[in-house]
């Protein structure tokens, strides 16, 4: 059992859920203080010590069942209907008895020496079975299972580790024996047909038992795709799939920053007396200053405007952007968002009505304000923000541009940025190139370049992440 | 204190509280292993009502303490009574006269107020907190830490220290050790994750929506005068408007608000304007109930061609063997 927890707890690990030592100690010592014939109970036991986050919580139950339920079920299964396999008449009660009869008559005659694989099949003891297979298995290193065409293989050396032959061959001895010693030969048949049965069964499981251990080891690798992968998986090729998963990344990530943040802000705190309340606090004290009461310094929280291109070559990321930055709008005292294509428009009224996967799928539509389908051009976009919007910034706020800089040839325009960065705290310009590839071609973005006070590639996850937590930290 | 896993999940029946054998397991092996028990789920499934109960069942006393941002040691665990000690200065002025009287030099002096101060360090100062409450107390108690996501990440370090071992150090008069170990419940609405400290010296709960069949028994415990029929029709909706996207999920003690809403309302069915008028009584956003007035003909209708939720009322007479 014990051996069992740990190679569970591996597993565990493996697919990522976090179990210390400490927890699978408590799993182990409240199993003790269980009656394990409930196996709810049971599972419910090991969750509540080992699985402590509630997310894990899905992975925990596949991986349960996947370990514990279905092999000895299997197991039981495959012998149950070995015997009822035998026909009507058969009565497996009576031949063991038979058996046993006959094994006392043969007592110090012959030098019948069964394997322990043999005597559990002869008295179906299929726990001590299942510990036989695991640990051939083990030898057979059957963990180390790869893909589909490996099962055979695997099966048949755990068989060999476990010398299955040998023991149907000495069970098949001992029949033979008990023949000469006088069983009746209706039974002694019925027994080899059994043993012949038997040991279709024990391959059977043993094939069962590699294909879970196959499917155990997918398990982990699917997780770990999920879980890694898609933070590094460009923007450029996203499935549908890959970006419903990865709004739930982004807003894990999110979440943490948020964590983050609380700690940080909290380190600010101390800063000078702050008389007026101490006095006021201390007052019942007789003025005497038990309490010393500090003033908070806050940092001041940046205000934000986002213009985001929007055209289809970089949609996706200013989705995630968007996302991100709406996510953490307590980090910011206003939030502005603009799209452009080659026409500009404000997209902000629509986050106030709708929550935000709503409103970021209207705003990369162009929110009934622009026109999507036109060929980008940001010198265009740039100088309707410095004729309509450049009041929204002041030096307070920091300016995210989100885009390729493709202008399709048309004229950069680079004084109406230049003019933005004048009155700004700072620019920001995430762009999905490498900076390999700016001012080649139609790149503008080295015109753009001198007007900016940060410049990133930002083409997957984690570097957006790097640059979010930058920004409001 | 408890037998069993069914002997706990029979003791909190009793009381009202019906649950299924996860949270019966669990509550067992935090009686057992005398270990700290956090509970998550989304907000309104019972998670304080749970520690509630428990206290109850077990003859605990509850000492509950609520956490919120800004909650510091003083506020949780004890401080200090500086009036008290100030008034107590004041009135035994002439017996310090009287205890200084005869020294000569200043020294002298500092000396013997220094031999009287444990006078004003001691525990007749101090104002216990639910802490210290719960770690003084003469009888068995069950401490209830509500909300522990809404603390500073200070304060959740601070708790782990008085959680390992029960015991506090006032560096002026001692160390204070817990006569009768707390049985510990930590709540928490997942408004931050807690550090992985706290997560590994706790068993975990998570508590999430019950299925229909554990809504109906519970609606028929909590609102006893509320039709079978009624009933499952109503777990039959609130089950379906969970599946929506909404702002904020209805969870238990919204359909139990629902069901004392209809109950008082005289309500025999439900019907689409009924339905309609008393929404609010369970969405809680304006977007949220409009969303479920659009989709309402949908989860009426469905209603209608499925006689699934007539078959609920019947399982809980069976189930009911289980306490």
């Amino acid at each position: 059992m014990q051996q069992k927890i740990v190679e569970f707890t591996n597993l565990l690990r493996k697919s990522g859920i976090r179990v210390s030592m400490a927890e699978s100690i408590d799993a182990f010592v409240s199993i003790d203080e269980l009656s394990l014939d409930d196996r709810e109970v049971f599972r419910d036991a090991l969750r509540a010590t080992m699985v402590k986050r509630s997310e894990d919580i899905p992975t925990f139950d596949q991986l349960f069942d996947l370990y514990w339920s279905a092999f000895y079920d299997n197991l039981r299964g495959a012998f149950d209907s070995a015997v009822g396999s035998m026909g009507g008449e058969f009565d497996l009660e009576k031949l063991l008895q038979a058996i046993q009869q006959g094994l006392q008559n043969l007592e110090g005659q012959s030098d019948l020496d069964l394997s322990e694989l043999a005597k559990a099949l002869l008295t179906q003891d299929l726990s001590q079975l299942e510990q036989l297979i695991r640990q051939a298995a083990q030898g057979a290193g059957t963990e180390r299972i790869e893909n589909m065409l490996q099962i055979g293989f695997f099966t048949r050396r755990t068989l060999e580790q476990m010398d299955a032959e040998g023991a149907g061959r000495q069970l098949r001895d001992l029949a033979r024996q008990l023949r000469e010693s006088g069983m009746p030969d209706a039974q002694v048949d019925a027994l080899l047909d059994l043993i012949d049965k038997f040991l279709e069964a024990l391959r059977q499981a043993v094939r069962n038992y590699t294909e879970r251990e196959l499917q155990q080891r997918n398990f982990d690798y699917m997780e770990k795709f999920r879980r890694e992968s898609l933070l590094e998986k460009s923007f450029y090729n996203l499935t549908e799939e890959e970006i419903r998963k990865m709004r739930e990344v982004v807003a894990r990530l999110a979440q943490r920053i948020k964590n983050v943040l609380s700690i940080r802000r909290r380190r600010l705190k101390r800063g000078k007396l702050d008389l007026h309340t101490m006095l006021r606090r201390n007052a019942g004290h007789g003025g005497v200053p038990f309490e010393l009461i500090f003033k908070e310094r806050r940092k001041e929280r940046p205000k934000l405007v986002i213009l985001c291109d929007v055209s289809s070559s970089v949609a996706n990321v200013s989705r995630f952007m968007l996302q991100f930055m709406y996510s953490l709008q307590e980090c910011f005292t206003k939030i502005r968002s603009f799209v452009f294509v080659a026409e500009l428009g404000e997209v902000t009224p629509l986050f106030k009505e709708r929550d935000i996967s709503l409103a970021i799928d209207r705003a990369l539509e162009g929110g009934d304000t622009i026109n999507v389908y036109t060929r980008s051009n940001f010198g265009h976009a740039f100088h309707y923000f410095w004729q309509n919007f450049l009041a929204a910034v002041d030096n307070k706020t920091t300016v995210l541009i989100l885009g390729d800089a493709r202008n399709n040839y048309n004229d950069p325009r680079g004084w109406c940025l230049r003019d933005i960065h004048n009155k700004a705290k700072d620019v920001v310009w995430l762009n999905p190139e490498s900076p390999s590839a700016w001012g080649f071609g139609d790149s503008v973005m080295d015109k753009y370049l001198p007007y900016i006070d940060v410049a990133e590639e930002c083409r997957n996850l984690k570097q957006l992440s790097r640059i979010v937590d930058r920004l409001v930290l | 204190m408890f037998d069993s896993v069914d002997d706990v999940v029979g003791a909190l029946g009793r009381q009202g509280y019906i649950c299924g054998k996860n949270i019966g397991t669990v509550v067992y092996l935090a009686t057992m292993l005398e270990k700290p028990v956090l509970v998550e789920g989304p907000a309104g499934v019972g998670k304080t009502e749970l520690a509630k109960v428990v206290a109850q069942a077990s003859r605990r006393r509850l000492i509950r303490l609520q956490c919120y941002e800004g909650l510091d040691e003083a506020k949780a665990l004890y401080e200090w009574e500086y009036s008290k000690q100030l008034l107590y200065t004041q009135i035994l002025k002439e017996k310090f006269a009287e205890a200084m009287a005869g020294s000569t030099t200043l020294k002298d002096a500092a000396e013997r107020v220094g031999r009287e101060d444990s006078v004003f360090f001691s525990e007749r100062f101090i104002v216990p907190r639910p802490l210290l409450r719960a770690i003084q107390a003469d009888h068995p108690t069950l401490l209830l830490i509500d909300e522990v996501d809404k603390s500073d990440p200070e304060f959740e370090a601070f708790l782990l220290e008085v959680l390992s071992d029960f015991q506090v150090t006032v560096p002026e008069v001692g160390t204070l050790e817990s006569k009768h170990k707390p049985l510990v419940f930590l709540t928490s609405n997942d408004a931050r994750e807690m550090s992985d400290a706290l997560k590994r010296r706790c068993l975990h709960l998570y508590i999430d929506f019950p299925d229909s069949d554990l809504e109906c028994r519970i609606l028929e415990a909590k609102v006893p005068g509320v039709e079978q029929r009624l009933a499952a029709d109503l777990v039959a909706m609130m089950q379906r408007l969970r599946k929506l996207d909404l702002k904020k999920t209805p969870s238990i003690s919204e359909t139990l608000d629902w069901a004392r809403a209809l109950l008082a309302l005289n309500a025999k069915q439900l019907d689409e304007g009924l339905v309609r008028d008393t929404l609010n009584v369970i969405l809680k956003y304006e977007g949220d109930i409009k969303k479920a007035h659009g989709e309402l003909g949908k989860l009426l209708v469905k209603k209608a061609e499925e006689p699934a939720p007539a078959a609920p009322p019947a399982t809980p007479a069976k189930k009911g063997v289980l306490h």
